[in-house]
């Protein structure tokens, strides 16, 4: 077990260093002018040709870019002195850069936006295993029924209706034409300043994340379900006279739950990673509204940083996933 | 379809033909044989669900088509001068250009657009177009970058199946989105400035999506193609000499036929709307109309002219539906397991 938990750690440091490494050189080679932006913030839209040269000079970019990667991930470790423009601003760590259009340190503004996107991707997500599991467990007891197949269509339905467009009508109906109590007023607040107001403000948001999302895994823990409802153990608890109750709930669900627990993992990820269409619909400032504002201002530093935190929330994700299931299912770390 | 698998495939469909409602079938032909693609179509032409929805397909297919047309047709453009005199001064159109203060007129027959007084119909049916085209064209990438993994990784094995497995799960942790929002803003610095601006932009995006799109191809391919290498006719080729490449085009591709058809008529609406999705995020298409800049303008103006917003948003869910529910029809339709 420790040497399975040990591969996967160094596994996952692998992938985050190539993956870093790539996002840097994405950013390193990709724009032909990388400092242009900076440059038109600094001098108000009258970049000359001489300022940028100054501009790429103090950025970074004429230097080799190994030798800048170096600064880069050191700066994330231990912080870094930046200076442009002639003003020197210390960058605490984890130093990501500087914004172009606010010349503050990215993570100063990426902290405080953390919270919000951690909120709705929790609530969403605890949403998907709330109402999807118990309705699929219900379908699959009930499996071929009218209901059942009603369930199945209808939410085939549902899941093939864009998720931004759910979630658009959503907003427009139930807080700019209805303007509902309490959820009616999409926003972020801190929880720490008004829990009431947290779970008001986000209501609406992990209501739509809830309700598309769990389609996907009334699916799963439907076909989980009846797959594990024909195994031989249920026979037999079922013979040994147990109440159907305990059979359902004790002995297949559990079972039927492993599979579910990966891909509930890899999604909760996913939604770290980014809520961008719940954060621009519902306005609620999160990285995902954050970054989305900064390709308008082509702020590339704030760009880049979630970028790097989305692979992080990804192969953090991953790693918690891998390591939950050889916890939940010993065949795999036998293997 | 080759020989070897048309026989005992035909055998499996034609001892599950229809039972008798049917008039004008295979039945009153007695034995007559029929290609399974034949038999495929014979089914999904059975399927009342399958029928509309491919007519709303042939309908948007159409509508792209011949947007330009049927532009002329109506008297309608997307370019507007001096937008002011067709506006109330809060943005939204003057009533004798139709919705939401007006009736309808012929002039502008979806009404006009606030805050550019652009024309409605025109803007749709342009959109119509470049949504379709960009997610035909990156299913068609997608596509045959996912089969060529797909079968190379399948049929050879070995070390080249485990750098391309991979290389697969790696672009699928990847969340799209986030991939997409990343390239934009570097596809806008890098040419910005550049002539064919629009085309690139346009060519950057069918590119993300393809990028993101071919993984499930690949898998399924990869999958089919595990236990396809092991039949008999495969392994007979084999004998026979049969060069490598001509195995995987003439004998294992044309098997693989029905699975690709499922999957690029379920990844097509994937496409639409991933390509609405990121113009309604202003990470998309920009400088062509796109049914995701509708959306997004469209949300301020919902209060009093909800039909602007629903234009594009009523496109959009019906020929994704209907992509999606074809999709599911053609897959039932095309495998030989269900039964009806």
């Amino acid at each position: 077990m420790f040497a399975y938990i040990v591969k996967r750690l160094l596994a996952g440091l692998v992938v985050l260093t190539l993956v870093s490494l790539s996002i840097f050189l994405l950013f390193w080679y990709g724009p032909s002018e990388p400092a242009r932006a900076m440059c038109d913030s600094k001098t108000s839209n009258r970049c000359s040709p001489e300022k940028l040269e100054v501009f790429t000079e103090e950025l970074g970019y004429n230097n080799p870019w190994a030798s800048e990667f170096g600064t880069y991930v050191g700066g994330i470790v231990t912080g870094r002195d930046i200076t442009v423009a002639g003003q020197t601003t210390r960058c605490e760590a984890p130093c990501l850069g500087l914004s172009y259009s606010t010349g503050k340190p990215v993570w100063e503004d990426m902290q405080s936006r953390i919270p919000a996107t951690v909120s709705v991707a929790v609530g969403g997500a605890a949403l998907y295993l709330v109402i999807g599991v118990p309705i699929g467990v219900a379908a699959s007891r009930r499996r071929g029924s009218t209901a059942d197949k009603a369930l199945v269509s209808g939410f085939l339905v549902v899941s093939s209706i864009p998720y931004y467009l759910f979630a658009l009508l959503a907003f427009l109906y139930f807080a700019v034409l209805y303007e509902l109590p309490v959820i009616g007023q999409p926003g972020y607040v801190p929880l720490t300043e008004s829990p009431v107001e947290w779970a008001g403000g986000l209501g609406l948001a992990w209501l739509c994340l809830g309700l598309w999302g769990c389609t996907a895994y009334t699916r799963y823990s439907r076909g989980a379900m009846v797959e594990a409802l024909s195994e031989d153990y249920v026979r037999t608890a079922k013979a040994k006279g147990l109440p159907q109750r305990t059979v359902v709930y004790k002995h297949a669900l559990r079972a039927a739950l492993v599979p579910v627990v990966t891909i509930f993992g890899i999604d909760f990820g996913t939604l770290l990673a980014g809520t961008i269409f719940t954060e621009k619909i519902f306005d609620i400032n999160g990285i995902g509204l954050w970054a989305l504002n900064a390709v308008g201002q082509k702020d590339l530093p704030i760009v880049q940083a979630t970028a790097l935190f989305a692979a992080i929330a990804l192969i953090v994700s991953n790693l918690v996933v891998d390591l939950l299931y050889s916890v939940l299912d010993p065949r795999v770390r036998l293997s | 379809m080759s020989a070897q698998t048309a026989g005992p495939e035909t055998l499996g469909q034609l001892s599950e033909e229809p039972k008798g409602e049917d008039p004008g079938s295979s039945k009153t032909r007695a034995i007559t044989g029929k290609s399974p693609m034949r038999i495929a179509l014979g089914r999904l032409l059975r399927d009342k669900i399958a029928l509309v929805c491919l007519a709303v397909v042939l309908f948007f297919v159409v509508i792209a088509i011949f947007a330009g047309p049927l532009q002329k047709l109506f008297g309608v453009t997307t370019e507007t001068a001096y937008p002011s005199q067709f506006l109330n001064l809060d943005g939204t159109p003057r009533a004798e250009f139709g919705p939401p203060y007006g009736g309808f007129t012929w002039d502008h027959p979806f009404g006009i657009a606030p805050r550019t007084a652009t024309d409605n119909l025109a803007f749709w049916l342009q959109g119509a177009q470049n949504s379709l085209q960009i997610a035909t064209t990156a299913t068609i990438v997608a596509m045959l970058v996912g089969v060529t993994v797909g079968l190379l990784g399948g049929f050879l094995g070995g070390v080249v199946d485990r750098i391309l497995g991979f290389i697969t799960d790696f672009f699928l942790t990847l969340p799209f989105i986030l991939a997409a929002l990343t390239i934009a803003p570097i596809i806008n610095e890098r040419f910005r400035d550049s002539d064919n601006y629009a085309t690139i932009q346009v060519i950057a995006l069918i590119a993300v999506l393809a990028g993101f799109g071919w993984m499930s191809v690949a898998r399924l391919v990869r999958g089919e193609v595990l236990s396809l290498r092991e039949r008999e006719f495969v392994q007979a080729a084999r004998v026979m000499g049969m060069p490598t490449r001509r195995l995987l085009l003439k004998e294992l591709l044309p098997n693989l036929v029905a699975p690709i058809i499922v999957a690029s008529s379920l990844m097509l609406p994937a496409f639409v709307a991933a390509e609405a999705g990121l113009a309604f995020l202003g990470i998309g298409v920009t400088t062509r109309p796109s049914w995701g800049q509708t959306l997004n303008q469209g949300i301020g103006f919902f209060d009093n002219y909800p039909l602007y917003l629903y234009q594009p948003l009523i496109a959009i869910v019906a020929i994704v539906l209907a992509l999606n529910l074809l999709g599911d029809a053609l897959r039932d339709a095309l495998d030989p397991k269900t039964r009806r």
